[in-house]
């Protein structure tokens, strides 16, 4: 038996202008990688609109801090700056984050002259990687324009995402707490919340429709997944069990979750989870 | 060690410096020594809540142009021995301080007191920053009402971020027959949501709003009222006694819903 409380399908949006697709990368991310620990600031490309330092310093305290420690300690940290401007003093203060947690700042990885120089002379390691000089007598291939759809490591948060924060992730985020209302988290993959989804939660936010939300308690204000948006039921009920929100031919709907994968298969020609028979 | 605790709430006008005022009168009626900070600058309202204001002599930013010795700006309350108040500046705004120079200011006040507590600004910008700055605790001042919580919540994400990892809630302005009828967010709901300890509950109660206007703290004032009660207790909970909750229902509900309050069931 499958319990379906009606998520109002009546507010799916399809038009295509009202896009609700993410453009990513526009955050702080983590990846470890030989044994070391890569701090990825977003380019100043991947970001039109440029996020003060305070902001980046915020998200990079943030992500070091709750996510779970998957790196033994003291392990080194090579910061990723790509094209952005870094001075001596935001140095320092990422080099603080990191201490307090366990971390040692070792390598800044550039593609500018004064970066690179402001590294240097605060005695880390500079991994140079310049652009590619306009005027080389090669051809350089172009960057490929086809941006490959992989989707990143899982992110693993323990912590209650509160109102006004948002967590973004190219791939599935996985939160052991809850999310309050005003609290947002965006993945390109799955969104998993153990714990009450009280705040809103896109998962599939590169497109992709196959991704769900699973929460412990759906007391969400809104769901998205891929362009599509519900809002909650009129009426919530009494008894939560975890339930599982997934587009159907018809928009997102919910169902309980511990039996969704044997009642549920995905089409791919219809693009939507569909009822097994 | 004395011990910094910042009161907050993002959210303005729910009661973060009359708990100040009261708050730092309790404890000062234990026998400690308090310092209380006025960080709203340019709306300073503390000294008024304390009735020090025709005292005023200095601020702190008089203190931070070196106008002025910091013992000399400290405002001593004749009647409640060991509490101080240090006052902000009324005719300049938040962004004449800057996070540092509150840091400096704070450090030095806690050489010579048991606690420096410090009264937020609303808001969470540089006013905020300012008077979260040195805390190394915080307490969470909201109403049951949807906006204020959803503010705390968000300040309460932004002092973890900020490393103030002991943080506590008041529930200010609680009406019990409303929450009775169901009318009103309880206690039980604010805390579900915001997921940190518990250590007061202020019924809404006259007697804070004469005390208020007379600018004279509760446990001064009317040390009797439900309200004195209440802050008497959070002064002892911050001292690490254990004193159970009021029961602001005592004269409705059964025995059962009274002995859930009680041990918090």
């Amino acid at each position: 038996m499958i319990i379906e409380p009606g998520v109002s399908m009546d507010e799916t949006i399809e038009d295509a202008s009202a896009s609700h697709l993410v453009g990513f990368c526009s955050q702080v991310q983590i990846k470890i990688e030989d044994n070391r620990v890569l701090l990825i600031l977003p380019t100043a490309e991947e970001m039109p609109l440029e996020l003060p330092w305070s902001e980046i310093w915020q998200e990079i305290k943030y992500l070091v801090k709750q996510r779970e420690q998957s790196w033994p300690a003291n392990a080194a940290v090579c910061l990723v700056v790509g094209d952005r401007l870094i001075d001596n003093r935001q140095l320092q203060s990422v080099e603080e984050v990191l201490t307090e947690a366990k971390l040692r700042l070792s390598a800044i990885r550039t593609s500018r002259r004064q970066t690179a120089v402001a590294a240097a002379t605060a005695g880390y390691s500079v991994e140079q990687n310049l652009l590619p000089n306009p005027l080389s007598l090669f051809d350089v291939p172009p960057p490929s324009t086809e941006p490959v759809e992989m989707l990143a490591e899982p992110l693993y948060l323990k912590n209650t995402v509160r109102s006004g924060l948002e967590v973004r992730h190219p791939g599935t985020i996985i939160i052991l707490g809850d999310v309050n209302p005003g609290g947002t988290v965006i993945a390109a993959g799955d969104v998993f919340v153990w714990g009450r989804l009280r705040g809103m939660a896109h998962a599939g936010a590169r497109g992709n429709q196959m991704s769900q939300i699973m929460a412990l308690q759906m007391e969400f204000t809104q769901l998205r997944i891929a362009n599509s948006v519900a809002r909650p039921p009129q009426k919530l009920p009494h008894n939560f069990v975890p339930e599982i929100a997934f587009m159907s031919k018809t928009g997102i709907n919910l169902a309980r979750a511990s039996d969704f994968m044997k009642t549920h298969s995905f089409l791919l020609s219809e693009d939507c989870w569909v009822k097994k028979n | 060690m004395s011990r910094i605790i910042v009161i907050t709430s993002g959210k303005g006008g729910v009661g973060k410096t009359t708990v100040t005022s009261n708050l730092g009168a309790a404890i000062a009626n234990l026998g400690r020594k308090v310092a209380l900070v006025d960080a709203d600058f340019g709306l300073r309202n503390l000294d008024l809540l304390l009735g020090l204001e025709e005292r005023v002599v200095y601020t702190a930013l008089d203190v931070l142009a070196g106008e002025c010795r910091l013992a000399q700006a400290l405002v001593k309350d004749k009647r409640l021995n060991g509490l101080v108040l240090l006052p902000a500046a009324q005719n300049r705004n938040k962004e004449s301080v800057e996070p540092e120079q509150m840091k400096t200011i704070i450090t030095a006040l806690a050489k010579g007191y048991d606690y420096i507590i410090v009264d937020s600004p609303a808001g969470i910008e540089l006013g905020f920053r300012n008077s979260i700055v040195a805390a190394k605790e915080a307490l969470i001042v909201t109403t049951p009402e949807i906006a204020a919580v959803r503010d705390a919540d968000r300040v309460i994400g932004l002092l973890e971020a900020e490393g103030v990892s002991k943080i506590n809630l008041i529930v200010n302005r609680i009406k019990p027959h409303m929450i009775e009828e169901n009318k009103m967010m309880s206690v039980e709901d604010v805390l579900e949501l915001l997921g940190v300890p518990l250590i007061g509950v202020i019924p809404d109660n006259e007697a804070v709003i004469v005390s208020t206007n007379k600018g004279e703290p509760l446990i001064l004032g009317d040390p009797g009222s439900l309200p004195a009660l209440a802050f008497k207790n959070i002064a002892q909970r911050l001292e690490g006694e254990k004193v159970p909750f009021l029961n602001f229902a005592s004269d409705q509900g059964n025995i059962l819903t009274k002995l859930r309050r009680i041990f918090g069931g």
